[in-house]
């Protein structure tokens, strides 16, 4: 008897023990798999970047994201004034984000690893931290055009925004991957439970082509230029000539990298890549180099340069009314002289001028690797009059970018090659380095034809009507520019766009430098504020280069 | 008869629970090594970062500024020849 009734306690007991599975397993089956089968997402560290020496541009850090769980508050007042102090934010700004209907509220994120310490060592038990990375900027906002920033999407993501880190978003960011394991009531894994892990592929490393030294060089002198010049902004771009690699790229004002988002959106963009404007007499040497390789023109071919000259209905004179008479190819880039250039231009032909315009790559992007890129705007032939072919001549009535500027230009200079502009040269993933080499995208003029605008371009600065203060012994090339404003339809002789562009050594360029500065006020003249500023930077290049004196 | 195959029968059960006992502990030995090892790793992972950031600060040109301000690496130090050539040809 005493044998049966334990026998069917056993039974019963097991019946229960089966009921009880039956619920858990099958009725509350997604419920209960939630309390011990725990998936976590592992995040990817998204990649970073040095600049082409290796030193970091960019990195990620520990950060921690503070919530409260509202539920669990006993003293509301305690809580603000304890986090207003550990945070240094004001309480009534934490107060608005406390809703108390809610389970969970996110309060503030990128936190240090000392604000957390501090604030766990108050014990707060309604609060918690959530584990982040952020990235980290070593040299501050030395280059926060280059490098954009990483902002949120609409789904609380991380997506990199503008230059690298919106171009190269994709690569940066990389693949999550996800651990799912059976865990006890201790937290402890079950071994011969559920065992599931993917890793994640971290974001790819961009090594780039800019050299910081000549990034801090360029924006510091550039800061002083503005100063000095009393511009409103202005862009300095350090190219190699030879393969369009981007050295450096500064424009001011720019934003705090770390804190973009106390900054209006005018202040994210990059003028260099994104504003146009109307080059001026920067873009003479285009023309008369497509003039040599036309053979239309040779460097000592002589000009009578006797005073203003008509088109249609337009007057064009030189920037200073005064003529020379007889004067060469050469001389027409040193005097810069509106009037040469549109005899220059008669010579070339319409049709010749815009199949160099064409050429150059006016009017398309550059394909740089930077989000934001603006193509600029060449009209088309059939709605060009004789006063364009004229005027484009000395770089009115047309409207470019920096950045199509210097590349056009140091296709005269380097051989005759048009060269896409670049600014990441390896994406190093965890076993792949992927190398970026120059791309030659059209063969423009011959190495004769660029041998003679190279000296051209010597000799315009040696002789140009403007002094410098030029480093004594080094040949350097380039030219000035000064283009006027265009405002509802007319030209504002007060506001100009000042600009230098310039290279050397002459004879082998180690370096292209681009200077724009937008309605200097001391000077309109780009002869007395661009170039300037641009002889002061190319001192400093060609002792960073360690140059050698060749005169 | 009986008795042999109910001692053999005990036997094996006594050594299956031992067995089974030895396997639950030594997954739960196991799993704390797990657990511990995520923790360190993951300890690891942000010193490194700590560190990464501490290298990266020591390599900065802001650095480099406030150390050669505290040198005096400054303007006494400026490249003389540039301005005076005849520096350059000095041998």
């Amino acid at each position: 008897m005493k044998i049966k009734l334990i026998f069917l306690l056993f039974i019963a007991l097991y019946a229960v023990l089966i009921i009880r599975l039956f619920f858990l397993q099958v009725i509350y089956s997604p419920l209960s798999k939630s309390v011990y089968l725990k998936t976590n997402k592992l995040n990817p560290i998204r990649g970073r970047i040095y600049d082409m020496k290796d030193q970091s541009l960019v990195l990620n850090q520990n950060s921690y994201q503070l919530y409260v769980e509202p539920k669990k508050i006993e003293d509301k007042d305690r809580l603000l004034r304890l986090l207003s102090e550990s945070l240094e934010i004001e309480e009534a700004s934490i107060s608005p984000k406390l809703d108390m209907s809610k389970d969970w509220v996110a309060i503030a994120s990128g936190l240090t690893q000392e604000q957390k310490d501090k604030i766990d060592k108050l014990n707060l038990k309604e609060v918690g931290f959530d584990y982040q990375t952020k990235r980290f900027y070593p040299e501050a906002s030395l280059s926060a055009h280059i490098l954009g920033f990483l902002g949120k999407d609409s789904e609380g993501e991380d997506v990199g925004y503008l230059g690298l880190e919106g171009f190269y978003n994709r690569d940066l960011r990389g693949l999550p991957g996800f651990v799912e394991t059976e865990r006890d009531v201790a937290g402890r894994p079950i071994l011969i439970g559920v065992q599931q892990r993917v890793e994640p592929e971290n974001g790819r490393d961009l090594i780039l082509t800019i050299d910081k030294n000549i990034q801090e060089i360029n924006k510091r002198r550039l800061l002083e230029g503005l100063e000095k010049y009393k511009a409103k902004k202005g862009c300095v771009i350090t190219a190699d000539p030879k393969t369009m690699a981007i050295l450096s790229l500064v424009c001011l004002p720019d934003y705090d990298i770390e804190k973009y988002y106390l900054f209006n959106e005018n202040f994210y963009k990059n003028l260099a890549i994104s504003e146009l404007y109307e080059p001026g007499s920067v873009f003479k040497p285009l023309i008369v180099a497509a003039a040599l390789e036309e053979k239309k023109i040779k460097a000592d071919d002589i000009y009578n340069e006797t005073g203003q000259v008509a088109v249609g209905e337009y007057n064009i004179k030189t920037w200073n009314d005064k003529y020379e008479g007889k004067i060469s190819m050469t001389r027409i880039l040193e005097k810069s002289s509106n009037v040469g250039m549109v005899y220059i231009g008669e010579k070339l032909g319409n049709k010749k001028i815009y199949s160099y315009l064409e050429k150059y790559g006016f009017g398309q992007n550059t394909g740089i690797d930077l989000e934001g890129e603006a193509s600029g705007y060449l009209k088309p032939q059939n709605n060009w009059y004789p006063i364009d072919y004229a005027t484009v001549t000395f770089g009115q009535g047309i409207a470019v970018t920096p950045i199509q500027m210097i590349r056009a230009f140091a296709s005269i200079i380097n051989g005759g090659n048009l060269m896409k502009p670049y600014i990441v040269q390896k994406i190093v993933s965890e076993n792949k380095t992927t190398e970026i080499k120059p791309k030659v995208e059209k063969k423009i003029i011959s190495k004769s034809t660029s041998d003679i605008i190279r000296k051209m371009l010597v000799s315009t600065v040696e002789n140009a009507e403007a002094k410098w203060d030029r480093p004594k012994g080094f040949s350097v090339g380039g030219k000035t520019g000064t283009a006027q404003v265009p405002i509802k339809g007319f030209y504002d002789a007060s506001k100009t766009i000042a600009s230098f562009i310039g290279f050397a050594p002459a004879s082998d360029p180690k370096f292209l430098t681009f200077v724009v500065l937008y309605e200097p006020q001391t000077s309109i003249w780009g002869s007395e504020t661009a170039a300037p500023l641009f002889f002061e930077i190319a001192k400093d290049l060609i002792v960073y280069y360690n140059i050698s004196p060749s005169q | 008869m009986k008795n042999i195959f109910l001692k053999t029968t005990g036997l094996i059960m006594t050594g299956l629970i031992i067995a089974n006992l030895f396997v639950v502990i030594s997954g739960i030995v196991i799993s704390d090594e797990i657990n511990s090892f995520e923790k360190k790793t993951d300890i690891l992972h942000k010193a490194n970062l700590t560190l990464e950031k501490e290298v990266a600060n020591l390599g900065s040109l802001k650095f480099a500024q406030e150390q050669a301000k505290e040198f005096g690496f400054t303007n006494s130090t400026a490249p003389q020849y540039i301005d005076q050539l005849k520096y350059a040809y000095v041998k």
